[in-house]
């Protein structure tokens, strides 16, 4: 995206609650948290072609983290949103060790079966969690009660994430990694460790992902086993795919698209959503014949055909 | 010994130990129905079939409606169990023609996904049809008892359990290794291509088995609604013990999902004894555990590159 875009973009969000209702404030603070889950899920689908099934888990490590700091640590709601990322990542640390030792499939369910773990132990362990009934009462400090205030906190942070993220897939390690997505036995006899890559990355992204749950905690005020579910897991994938995995702002277009369909939908027929969004996942899998390089074709196609 | 005993009672009791041992084996037998029509779809068509269970799911429902409709006679159980997989298996062949066939040689994440968003539209499809009440079937009279067993009170609808998937198993072996049809099966999960340039018609191939694992899918759905509250969430979770079974066992592996669904159910149905907390975690670290040291499942073939 070039600067003027971006500029526009941020003017936009920042004159946003002037002419908005509280309401649509915090459908784009939701926007804004979908959208940072998704980009950080992208870095390892789009540019790391690492495909994770169990990425909830990272993210309710970051929604519980948040919430147990502050509940049972004491801890002030910005310290906490500084540690869970920390603790996200090092969830993510531990388990990619052994989830990037595999491949496609294999890959997706070794990360699903983690992620179940992380959810079973949420479920299971009541007097942490507690359980099913998860973690109530989380609410931001005064000066961050209202829509607007919580909105701003949050575009602010989540654009902070996105522009970090960014520079990491510019840099050298993000284009080794796009090497090794691209060709891993090429990539490994120039010199690139290709697990360390993969692992960074799958760290990186558990701790954003991390942040993206610790805003959603306080957001939402409360936490669930939920979060850690599998089929929570499907979101940023599917947000992603519909945003374009081949771009770096895609998913957040994707889930400017998704959070609003659900809106839509969910306000008048809320039994219909599901229906809606399985049935929209498989004609866009049906109906986009060469799948992801499909979808980053098609843009590039679509790029060079506007310029001279 | 004697410090295990005061933290165990029940070790020094065989009765109880041998009890657990028969409802192990039960909720493995359900596992190996679900579990192994997963394996059979993954062996031949390279799909991990994410809505398997969502079809247990409506073999449970179509249960319900079936036992429901028909007249109350002893003989109105066994129609419906008879009746309720064979539309799971309609459902199944509907979907493979419709959309399955289309993605066969596309990227395998891409099935996935497209699997995945088959458990969103039949959940909501059973949620329209049938509501959002938990059900229930009642256990045929000549089964709704228990039976004594060592002592101890055994269910014995569990029984028939007992007994009819290792039917299942057994004839499914013999199919498997004793016809035509079931040495097609396994030369597709060897080389489909080969099978193809063969002159088989492996389209048609992947439809029949698609159809009989949907069955499968179904029968273990019918045959677990008279013991589970026939309820929504039910889909997901077969689908995660089906998988982690699988998984276990090998993808594509007949005789992998048999000894993984034993060694799951016991694992089940003892880890609830020692661990109570923590049983469910006990099944997925085993599963973690098989992933990290033979990524490809006991009995699996390590995957193609």
């Amino acid at each position: 995206m070039a600067r003027p875009a971006l500029l526009a973009v941020a003017a936009l969000l920042a004159l946003a609650p002037l002419v908005l209702p509280p309401f649509f404030l915090q459908l784009l603070t939701e926007i804004a948290i979908a959208g940072l889950f998704a980009t950080a899920f992208n870095l390892l689908m789009g540019f790391g072609g690492m495909v994770s099934f169990g990425h909830a888990a990272y993210f309710a490590l970051g929604a519980y983290a948040s919430a147990l700091l502050v509940k049972k640590a004491g801890l002030s709601m910005i310290a906490a949103l500084a540690v869970a990322p920390v603790l996200a990542g090092v969830g993510a640390l531990v388990f990619g060790i052994f989830i990037v030792r595999l491949t496609a499939t294999y890959f997706a369910m070794l990360s699903l079966a983690f992620g179940q773990i992380v959810f079973t132990v949420i479920f299971k362990w009541k007097s942490l969690t507690g359980g099913d009934d998860g973690l109530l009462g989380l609410w931001p400090p005064d000066w961050l009660k209202s829509p607007a205030a919580y909105y701003y906190f949050t575009v602010a942070v989540v654009g902070v994430a996105i522009l970090a993220l960014h520079r990491i897939v510019d840099s050298p390690f993000g284009s080794a990694l796009k090497a090794v997505r691209e060709n891993p036995r090429r990539a490994r006899y120039i010199g690139i460790d290709v697990r360390r890559h993969q692992l960074l990355a799958f760290v990186i992204s558990g701790a954003f992902s991390g942040l993206a749950g610790g805003l959603f905690a306080f957001y939402n005020g409360s936490v669930f086993p939920d979060f850690a579910f599998f089929t929570k897991s499907f979101e940023p994938l599917v947000v992603a795919l519909l945003g374009g995995v081949g771009s770096f702002f895609g998913p957040l277009a994707g889930a400017f698209g998704f959070k609003l369909l659900e809106w839509a939908i969910s306000r008048q027929w809320p039994v219909y959503w599901p229906l809606v969004l399985g049935s929209v996942v498989i004609a866009v899998v049906v109906l986009l014949p060469r799948g992801f390089v499909g979808l980053a074709e098609v843009r590039a196609w679509a790029r060079s055909a506007r310029r001279p | 010994m004697h410090a295990i005993a005061n933290l165990f009672p029940w070790i020094t009791n065989g009765s109880l130990i041998m009890i657990q041992v028969m409802s192990g084996l039960a909720v493995g037998m359900f596992l190996f129905l679900v579990s192994v029509g997963m394996s059979l779809i993954f062996g031949v068509t390279r799909i991990v079939n994410l809505a398997h269970g969502s079809f247990y799911m409506v073999g449970a429902y179509l249960m319900v409606t079936l036992v429901g409709i028909l007249p109350e006679r002893p003989w109105a159980f066994w129609l419906a169990l008879c009746v309720a997989p064979l539309g799971v298996a309609l459902l199944g062949g509907v979907i493979e023609m419709t959309l399955l066939r289309r993605i066969y040689h596309r990227d395998p994440l891409m099935q996935l996904i497209l699997t995945f968003g088959l458990i969103l539209v039949i959940g909501t499809l059973v949620l329209l049809l049938w509501g959002p009440d938990n059900k229930s079937v009642q256990r045929p009279e000549s089964l709704a008892g228990s039976v004594r067993l060592f002592g101890q009170f055994f269910p014995s609808y569990y029984v028939l359990v007992l007994v009819l998937a290792p039917l299942v198993a057994v004839s499914m072996w013999l199919v498997f290794y004793r016809t035509r049809w079931g040495m097609l099966i396994r030369a597709a999960t060897v080389d489909r291509e080969m099978l193809g340039a063969l002159g088989v018609n492996v389209a048609a191939l992947y439809t029949q088995v698609f159809v009989f694992g949907s069955w499968l899918a179904g029968l273990a759905g019918a045959l677990a609604a008279p013991t589970v509250a026939v309820a929504l969430g039910m889909d997901s979770d077969v689908l995660t013990n089906a998988f982690v079974v699988v998984v276990i066992g090998g993808l594509g592996s007949f005789a992998g999902s048999f000894i993984s669904a034993i060694m799951v159910g016991l694992l089940q149905s003892f880890g609830i004894l020692i661990f109570p907390a923590i049983s469910i975690v006990l099944l997925f670290a085993l599963m973690a555990v098989v992933l990290i040291v033979r990524p490809w499942g006991l009995l699996g073939r390590p995957e193609d590159h």
